[in-house]
C-alpha cells in the first residue's frame, strides 16, 4: 500500500486527470443532491413542524391535505381514542399577502389550533410568520400582514424557521382562517364543523406508530406520522425518484471513471508490477496499492468538489431551490470513496495474470 | 484512420468503457431535458395553449392565476374597453373527483366554451356546450381520459366530449366546464350557495391590434386588475422561472462533465502511446494524420455513447412513461447530441496539442523509446 501513496505523492500529475473528472463529478453529485433536498425541504416545512404529533385524513384522500375532510363526529372519535391528549384542526390555501415594503408575496395561509415544538400556541388575534418572509421581505413581530384579494389584516405575533411549502406560510388560529377564507376565496372554504386535517397531540411517551394503528382502524381514517405524510406527497416522491436515479446514474459514471483510468494506468505499469512480483509481492499488495491510490485521489477530489460546490451555491441567484445538507455530503462522500475503490478492483484480472518471470524477459 | 480503427478494435475494452460513461452521461442529459420539458408543459399548457391573446388578473394576485379572484364589475368594464373583441370569464380550481372508481384531483377551468376561455386547438372530439359535459386535457403525468368516460366532481358528471393536447394546469388533469357548472361544483363543495368569482378573464382583440398594447391600456383604464398578453402571462408564471434556471445549471454542470471526461481520457491514451507517435512520425506520418486519427476515435467514441445513451433513454422514458410522462423531443435531442459531439472535440484539443508537440527526432536517441 506504501508504494502506492509514495507513487501518489512523487508524481501528482500522473493522477490529476483522474481527479480532474472525479471533483467535476463530486461537484455534480453535490449540486444534484442540494437541488433534491432543497426541493423536498422547501415543501415539506409545515409537516416537520409537526414531527412527535400525527396527521389525520380521510382515508379517501391519500394522505394529501387539500383532498382530505374530516367531520366533527370523527374528530369526536378521535379524541377518545386511548394515547391521544388532543385533537386539532389543520387547513390550508394557498393566498397573497402584503409586507410593510408593500411588495405582494405568494403565502400558504395554514390555520391551526395546536402548538408544536416547532409552532407556538395560534395567536388570538396574530400570526405566525415563516421566516423565509422574514429573509426575504424583512417581515419582523409587529408588522402588519395585508392577506387575501380582500386584504385582511394580520398582525405578526412572531417568526418561525423552515417553514416554507413551496411558498412561505403564515399560520394564524382555526378560526380566523375561516373569517380570511370565508371572505377572500369563499369558494375554497370548507364547510362547518369540517376541516381538512386533524392533528393528534399523543400522550406523553407514546409510541407513535402503535397510535397510529390504532387511529387509522377508525372507519374513514388514515393517521400518519409527519414523515409518512410528507412520503405521501405526489410532488417529493417524483422528485426524489427522478433524482435519486439520475444520482445514481451520477455514481456509475464515477465508477465507469475510476475503472478506465486505474484500467490505463495498469496496463503501463505491467513492467513494473512484474517486477514487484518477482521480488515477492503478492496481488494484494499490488492491489492495495491501486486501491488506496483511489482513496486518496477521491478524497482530494471530494475536498475540492465540495468547496467549488459550496462556492458554485452560494452564487446561484437566492430563489433557487438548493440545500447542502450534512448528511447528504456524508452521503456523498462514502459513495464516491466506496465507487472509487470498487472501481479500482477493476484491474484486478488483468493484475492476477501478471506473470514474475516477465521481470527476467 | 485506418490505425484509428485498428486500434480501437483492438482496445475494444477500453473504449467500450469510455463509450459507455459518455452514454450515461447523455442518458443523464436528455432525461433532465425530457421532465423538464414535460413538467414546464404541465404548468404552462393551460395558457399557452388558451384563444384568449390577453389574461386579466386580480392585481393584487401577482399574476398567479391561484390567487386571482376578478371582481363581478370588472367583467363588463373589459367588455366595453376600446378593441376589445370577445371576453370570457376563466374559474380556477383544484377538485376531488372520481373517474371509473379510481379518486383524482381534477383541475377544473369554468368558462364560455364560446368564448376566449378554452384551448384554441382541439385535438379530438368537440368542445363542450352545456352542463355536464367537459373538454379533457392531462399533463405528461396523468394518466388520460377517454372521450366519453364520466368524472364525478362534487355530485356533478361530466361526459369527456373533448381532448386538448398540451392544456393543463397545474400539472393536473383538466377539465374544461361551463362557468355554471364551475359554480355549481364549487357552491356543492362549500355547502352553502356562495358567489364564485371567475379567477381571470381570457380577452380576443380585435383584428389588427396588438394584444401586448390592448392589454396595457386595459391595466392603466381599470382600477385593480393587471392585463397581460398570453405569452408574458405563460412567462409569469409561478415556478417556471425556477424550474428553467434549475436545469439550466444541471444541464451546464453536465456538459462540462462530458467535456472533461472525455478530454482527460483522451489525453491518457495519446500520453500511453507516445512512443508509437513518435515512431509513426519518424517513418515519415504527418502530423496532420495522427490528429486525425484522434480526432476519428473521439468522434466514434463519443458518438456511440451518444446514440447508445439516446436509444435507452427513449426506452427507459417510455418504459417509465406513467410515472414521468415524458418522452424525447427529436428537436433538443438532435441538438444535444450535437452539442455533446462538438464538446467532445474541442475537449480532445489537450490530445492534440500533445500530437503535434511530438519531434520525430526523439526515436533517433538512445533509449528514447
Amino acid at each position: 500500500m506504501m508504494i502506492g501513496i509514495k507513487e501518489l505523492l512523487r508524481q501528482p500529475g500522473r493522477f490529476a486527470s483522474v481527479g480532474v473528472a472525479l471533483t467535476v463529478l463530486v461537484v455534480l453529485l453535490t449540486v444534484l443532491g442540494g437541488f433534491l433536498d432543497g426541493l423536498e425541504l422547501n415543501q415539506t416545512g409545515p409537516y416537520r413542524a409537526h414531527e412527535g404529533r400525527l396527521l389525520v385524513f380521510s382515508e379517501q384522500s391519500e394522505n394529501l391535505i387539500q383532498r382530505s375532510e374530516l367531520n366533527k363526529a370523527q374528530a369526536t372519535q378521535l379524541a377518545e381514542v386511548d394515547g391521544v391528549a388532543a385533537v386539532g384542526a389543520l387547513n390550508q390555501i394557498a393566498s397573497t399577502a402584503s409586507a410593510s415594503d408593500g411588495e405582494i408575496l405568494d403565502i400558504v395561509l395554514f390555520g391551526y389550533d395546536l402548538a408544536t415544538d416547532v409552532l407556538p400556541p395560534p395567536p388570538s388575534d396574530g400570526a405566525v410568520a415563516d421566516d423565509a418572509m422574514a429573509e426575504s421581505n424583512d417581515v419582523a413581530a409587529g408588522d402588519t400582514l395585508i392577506v387575501g384579494a380582500n386584504s385582511e389584516p394580520v398582525i405578526v405575533a412572531s417568526v418561525v424557521g423552515d417553514l416554507s411549502q413551496g411558498s412561505p406560510t403564515v399560520w394564524v388560529s382555526t378560526n380566523r382562517w375561516r373569517e380570511i377564507v370565508e371572505v377572500s376565496n369563499p369558494a375554497a372554504l370548507p364547510p362547518e364543523d369540517v376541516n381538512q386535517a386533524l392533528v393528534i397531540e399523543p400522550v406523553p411517551d407514546a409510541d407513535l406508530d402503535l397510535l397510529a394503528a390504532d387511529l387509522s382502524s377508525i372507519d374513514g381514517i388514515s393517521a400518519v406520522t409527519a414523515s409518512g405524510a410528507i412520503d405521501s406527497l405526489p410532488v417529493v416522491q417524483q422528485q426524489s425518484t427522478t433524482f435519486e436515479g439520475i444520482i445514481g446514474l451520477t455514481y456509475v459514471v464515477t465508477l465507469l471513471v475510476v475503472a478506465l483510468f486505474f484500467a490505463l494506468i495498469t496496463l503501463e505499469r505491467i513492467g513494473l508490477y512484474a517486477v514487484l512480483k518477482a521480488v515477492g509481492a503478492g496481488t494484494k499488495d499490488l492491489m492495495a496499492g491501486i486501491s488506496a491510490q483511489a482513496v486518496c485521489v477521491s478524497a482530494v477530489a471530494l475536498i475540492l468538489g465540495f468547496g467549488i460546490s459550496l462556492i458554485f451555491i452560494n452564487v446561484l441567484p437566492a430563489d433557487l431551490p438548493v440545500r447542502l445538507v450534512p448528511s447528504r455530503l456524508g452521503q456523498i462522500a462514502v459513495g464516491v470513496v466506496f465507487t472509487s475503490i470498487i472501481g479500482s478492483l477493476f484491474s484486478l484480472r488483468r493484475v492476477l495474470r501478471i506473470d514474475p518471470a516477465e521481470a527476467i524477459g | 484512420m485506418y490505425v484509428a480503427f485498428k486500434e480501437i478494435r483492438r482496445s475494444l475494452g477500453r473504449f467500450t468503457l469510455l463509450s459507455l460513461a459518455v452514454a450515461l452521461l447523455v442518458i443523464l442529459l436528455l432525461f433532465f431535458q425530457a421532465v423538464a420539458g414535460t413538467l414546464t408543459s404541465g404548468l404552462t399548457g393551460g395558457l399557452e395553449s388558451s384563444s384568449a391573446d390577453v389574461l386579466v388578473y386580480d392585481v393584487r394576485a401577482r399574476l398567479n392565476p391561484a390567487n386571482s379572484l376578478i371582481p363581478a364589475p370588472v367583467l363588463t368594464q373589459v367588455s366595453e374597453s376600446p378593441d376589445v373583441a370577445a371576453v370570457s370569464p376563466i374559474g380556477l380550481s383544484v377538485f376531488t373527483g372520481t373517474t371509473d372508481g379510481d379518486e383524482i384531483d381534477v383541475q377544473l377551468v369554468g368558462g364560455d366554451p364560446t368564448g376566449p376561455s378554452v384551448p384554441a386547438e382541439i385535438a379530438d372530439g368537440r368542445l363542450p356546450q352545456g352542463p355536464g359535459e367537459g373538454l379533457f386535457s392531462g399533463s405528461g403525468f396523468d394518466n388520460p381520459i377517454e372521450i366519453g368516460q364520466t368524472v364525478s366532481v362534487e355530485g356533478i358528471d361530466f361526459e369527456v366530449v373533448g381532448t386538448a393536447d398540451d392544456a393543463a394546469f397545474n400539472l393536473l388533469p383538466t377539465l374544461y366546464v361551463t362557468f355554471e357548472d364551475f359554480t355549481s361544483a364549487s357552491q356543492n363543495r362549500a355547502g352553502i350557495p356562495i358567489e364564485v368569482a371567475p379567477s381571470l378573464l381570457g380577452v380576443i382583440v380585435v383584428d389588427g391590434a396588438d394584444p401586448a398594447e390592448v392589454a396595457e391600456q386595459l391595466t392603466q383604464s381599470i382600477v385593480g386588475i393587471e392585463a397581460l398578453e398570453r405569452p408574458a402571462a405563460v412567462d409569469a408564471l409561478p415556478g417556471v422561472g425556477q424550474i428553467t434556471q434549475s436545469f439550466n445549471i444541471l444541464y451546464v454542470l453536465l456538459y462540462i462533465v462530458v467535456a472533461i471526461v472525455t478530454g482527460v481520457f483522451f489525453l491518457i491514451l495519446t500520453v500511453q502511446k507516445q512512443d508509437a507517435l513518435v515512431l509513426l512520425r519518424a517513418i515519415g506520418t504527418g502530423s496532420r494524420d495522427v490528429v486525425t486519427s484522434v480526432l476519428i476515435q473521439v468522434l466514434v467514441v463519443v458518438g456511440a455513447g451518444a446514440v447508445i445513451g439516446t436509444v435507452i433513454t427513449a426506452g427507459l422514458l417510455q418504459l417509465t412513461r406513467d410515472v414521468f410522462g415524458a418522452s424525447l423531443d427529436s428537436t433538443t435531442t438532435t441538438l444535444s447530441v450535437a452539442a455533446i459531439v462538438v464538446l467532445g472535440l474541442l475537449a480532445s484539443v489537450g490530445a492534440v496539442r500533445r500530437v503535434l508537440a511530438i519531434d520525430p527526432m526523439q526515436a533517433t536517441r538512445s533509449g528514447a523509446i
